[in-house]
């Protein structure tokens, strides 16, 4: 297989992300573990969109990458190091953008933002607000995301892409070197998705790993690298992102 | 045709077991009553006699309807906000999104326990304690309004958006940093909402509070009443309802604008 190849010739540190017989626990809604020995493994720097029909395991596969998902079997490298359940959680060097963005409606889109950094600090030094340059680098993050006039703004009263940009302000002040969104456009319309769809590109640009589930093939196509197919929780393709339709169907049968 | 026969029959003998069986349990709770038709007959004129003894409201004891009134408005004010802070860390260890299943079997007790005092021992505890008057009828208040508030207060925290909460613990937010910046927010709007009703509730709750003697307006009303003064009492009746009236109105007002922050 293919994603046994891009293993082989990869020497493991110098993947960001390389996952090997990969067991979720038995879900007995499905008669199945939703990931069921899924290899795949990710270059840093590369831009990964995985693709497939809904319960296929991408959002799990995702999850199990920050330690929201036990493992029951198989293994994790992160950078080259091996993980654990328990040792993901603590890993800051893993941002994941839930669909939906997971941002605090009644709060600001500014102080969205600054709860990026609450794992950075500690209890105490957040009890009465944040610091400075926190505050700076948040402003700066969410100018940067075009979103000069919706800073004072509670997040509930913006569109859906200025929410996902929001919440993607939200990653970056965690400064992450691996990305993982979950159905960033979902919901958005054409433009929208185009803007939140070009702030990945350029995040990409600068370096950053991005692993993205991603329902339009088209747009998966025209932005990731490869794609990763996933079909009852096993990678059915890992190749360049050509007749991805084709893949999908293959695994539907 | 015969399944579908025999799955119609079975519904029905079903819902005519469900109609049996409640109207065993409505009779049987009649028959503790020992309701009697013929009596209820004869409860008609003194029941217009204690009617027709209340009217007219003798006006003459405004000043001290009023003088209570405030005091009631008071009492209420100190309890709800004694019964709503304590509620708060009872909520918290309470709700299942945030706490282990063992503390939360602690916290539902003390919820239920508090719950299942009626206010009138409660008031009748705190007399003991600290004698006669508003000071009592305010401590009573407090704790009857835990058995409330922690669970209003524990609903709305679980249903807060678990995708919110999530993203900050996945970020490395710890536990009180999530309460502070993911769940507080969420919760202050429906909390505000939830403590103004009880404010509401507890100026009608403290009316009862001071037939045990602890203070406020029912103080007045059942001194009244017990001295066959019922014109007076009348009035402590009708101020108490404009008084209600307002608050309601002001607290719809409110809360309505709490909705939409």
């Amino acid at each position: 297989m293919k994603t046994n190849r891009v293993m082989q010739i990869q020497p493991l540190t110098s993947l960001a992300i390389a996952c090997s017989n990969l067991h979720s626990p038995f879900l007995a809604t499905l008669k199945r573990p939703a990931l069921n020995g899924v290899n795949c493994a990710i270059r840093a720097g590369e831009f990964v969109t995985l693709v497939g029909l809904n319960g296929a395991g991408k959002s799990t596969l995702l999850r199990s990458l920050v330690g929201l998902v036990p493992i029951q079997k198989g293994t994790i490298h992160i950078n080259g190091v091996a993980v654990s359940f328990k040792s993901l959680r603590q890993r800051q060097e893993v941002s994941i953008l839930f669909q939906g963005g997971g941002l605090v409606p009644q709060l600001t889109a500014l102080e969205n933002v600054l709860c990026g950094s609450l794992g950075q600090r500690s209890t105490w030094q957040t009890l009465t607000g944040f610091r400075r340059s926190d505050r700076l680098h948040a402003l700066q993050l969410l100018q940067e995301l075009g979103l000069d006039a919706q800073i004072y703004q509670k997040t509930s009263h913006l569109s859906g892409g200025q929410r996902q940009r929001v919440a993607i302000a939200r990653i970056l002040m965690q400064s992450p070197k691996i990305l993982l969104v979950d159905e960033p456009i979902t919901g958005l319309d054409v433009l929208a998705a185009t803007q939140v769809m070009d702030v990945f590109s350029q995040l990409h640009r600068q370096g950053i790993t991005i692993v993205s589930v991603l329902h339009d093939l088209t747009i998966a196509a025209n932005y990731a690298q490869r794609a990763i197919v996933l079909n009852a929780g096993r990678v059915v393709y890992d190749g360049i992102c050509e007749n991805l339709p084709a893949h999908l169907s293959v695994g539907r049968s | 045709m015969k399944f579908f026969a025999s799955r119609f029959k079975s519904a029905w003998s079903k819902r005519l077991l469900i109609l049996g069986g409640l109207i065993l349990v409505y009779g049987w709770a009649l028959r503790g009553l020992k309701l009697d038709l013929e009596m209820l007959n004869q409860s008609v004129p003194y029941t217009i006699d204690f009617i027709s003894r209340l009217l007219p409201p003798d006006w003459s004891v405004i000043d001290v309807a009023v003088n209570a009134l405030v005091e009631t408005i008071q009492m209420s004010l100190w309890g709800t906000t004694i019964g709503a802070l304590l509620s708060i860390p009872i909520a918290l260890l309470s709700a299942h999104n945030l706490t282990p299943s063992w503390v939360r079997w602690i916290a539902n007790l003390v919820q239920n326990a508090v719950r299942s005092v009626p206010s009138i021992v409660l008031g009748l505890f705190f007399v003991s304690a600290t004698g006669l008057g508003a000071p009592a009828g305010t401590l009573a208040l407090g704790i009857y309004t835990i058995g409330y508030l922690a669970k209003l207060y524990q609903e709305a925290i679980e249903s807060v958006d678990p995708s919110s909460i999530e993203s900050l613990r996945v970020s490395g937010a710890s536990w009180l940093q999530i309460a502070q910046y993911g769940i507080f927010p969420q919760v202050l709007p429906l909390g505000l909402g939830y403590t103004l009703y009880m404010f509401e509730y507890n100026i009608r709750s403290a009316s009862v509070l001071g037939v045990v003697g602890a203070g406020g307006i029912g103080f007045e009303l059942v001194n009244y009443i017990r001295g066959f003064e019922y014109n007076k009492a009348t009035t402590m009746m009708l101020v108490l309802l404009v008084v209600v009236i307002m608050i309601d109105g002001v607290s719809n007002q409110l809360r309505r604008r709490l909705e939409t922050l």
